[in-house]
């Protein structure tokens, strides 16, 4: 009976292979799927990283508290809108000196889609050697739950309020990772929390990538607090909105785009908005001009994918 | 246990072989997740999903380290088999 139960055992463990670095209790609200990103990503590249970030969820933990670390890995604090550039010169030196290690550019979407776009866009057309990775909560969490360019059409934020003059943001959302990918850069990707065998294949590949270029991960973290759903939801909205097409999985080498995970028979957006107090205002109006701009997307993605198989 | 460090001063570096930070997140629990021993089929899905990764991996179960458990689910909505369950934390005192 023992010997059957372990054989059952997930195969997200295999890729476990390095000790956690972070102290067992950590400062982020209970059921931030954030949190399971930190601890995933030294377990699975090793603890030889290098992160540099900024301000933002992320760094009260990361950047640790006056002379107290809340982990054992390398963190280098910087300006939100210089992340890219300094994760560039730490790079540099590391070349120079001739240190092989993994410098993680650990920002939140505010960072990379606002405040340090530049930076980001400027490191991607230099083809720095790091791996960027963007963790997607869909606004300005740390400071109150503001509305970023990455928020979605409709979403209800303390900066977009519902009543009588406003219906939460009147603007469709900016698609950050295509973005990035139009840059042609080696490795351009997006993840989510409730794929981690996918999330995990693709760190592993940015990390061989890495060597040749600027890799960019887009990893889907939903926001408890800010979103307005319980703590155990978290992981459940990464498959729903994976499931919708809401947030689709794919990955682009050098602008050649393919799904890692293509849904047969997507659902309606319904199904995933539903859930999340954040768009519960939502008229069927409403609903029909989000589900046009996330179809709208899916569909740029999919003929991208196409486009690929014709060349070759 | 947490072990509480007091900052002596101020300085723009940590060192963790120092003063290591933990917090005791086990305080801000209301529900306690309770395992089901015989419905468990020993995926591992609890232990992957949670935030905390305080799942403790025994011979044919997972036992969450109630020291650091957060209380918040995930671990109770993830399992395929429903073996875990979220009781209050008033019903243990």
């Amino acid at each position: 009976m023992v010997e059957k139960k372990k054989k059952r055992l997930s195969k997200v463990f295999d890729y476990l292979k390095h000790e956690d670095p972070f102290a067992k209790g950590v400062a982020f609200c209970a059921g931030c799927p954030l949190e399971l990103l930190v601890r995933f990503i030294p377990q699975v590249l090793g603890n030889d990283i290098v992160i540099t970030g900024t301000p933002s969820c992320s760094a009260p933990v990361l950047m640790g508290q006056n002379t107290g670390s809340w982990h054992k890995l390398s963190y280098y604090g910087t300006l939100m809108t210089g992340a890219a550039a300094n994760a560039t010169g730490l790079v540099r030196y590391y070349n120079r000196a001739g240190i092989d290690n993994t410098v993680i550019c650990f920002n939140g979407d505010g960072t990379a889609a606002d405040i340090g776009f530049g930076n980001l866009s400027g490191a991607a057309e230099r083809n720095e050697p790091f791996i960027y990775i963007c963790y997607d909560n869909e606004g300005y969490m740390n400071t109150g739950i503001q509305r970023s360019s990455t928020t979605p059409f409709g979403a209800r934020t303390t900066t977009t309020q519902v009543g009588v003059n406003s219906r939460g943001k009147n603007l469709r959302r900016k698609n950050l990772a295509m973005i990035m990918a139009m840059h042609k850069i080696p490795y351009a990707a997006t993840a989510t929390m409730s794929n981690l065998e996918d999330l995990a294949q693709k760190l592993l590949k940015a990390k061989q990538i890495k060597e040749k270029g600027f890799c960019y991960l887009h990893v889907f973290c939903p926001c408890p607090t800010g979103w307005g759903v319980g703590p155990d939801m978290s992981i459940e909205l990464c498959r729903k909105a994976v499931k919708t097409n809401y947030f689709p999985l794919w990955e682009a080498l050098n602008g050649n785009f393919s799904f890692s995970k293509q849904v047969k028979k997507p659902k309606p957006v319904k199904e995933y908005t539903k859930l999340i107090k954040k768009f519960n205002h939502l008229s069927d109006q409403e609903l029909d001009i989000l589900q046009k701009d996330i179809d709208y997307e899916y569909s740029i993605i999919k003929a991208m994918t196409k486009l690929e198989k014709e060349i070759k | 246990m947490a072990n509480n460090t007091y900052f002596k001063h101020e300085g723009p570096w940590s060192d963790a072989s120092k003063e290591f930070l933990c917090s005791d997140t086990g305080s801000w629990r209301t529900k306690r997740p309770l395992i089901d021993n015989d419905n468990c089929i020993y995926c591992g899905f609890c232990a992957i999903y949670c935030p905390v990764q305080c799942m403790e991996q025994l011979d044919n179960t997972f036992v969450p380290d109630l020291n650091f458990c957060k209380g918040c689910g995930i671990c109770a909505k993830e399992c395929p088999k429903n073996a875990i369950s979220m009781i209050l934390e008033r019903e243990f005192k």
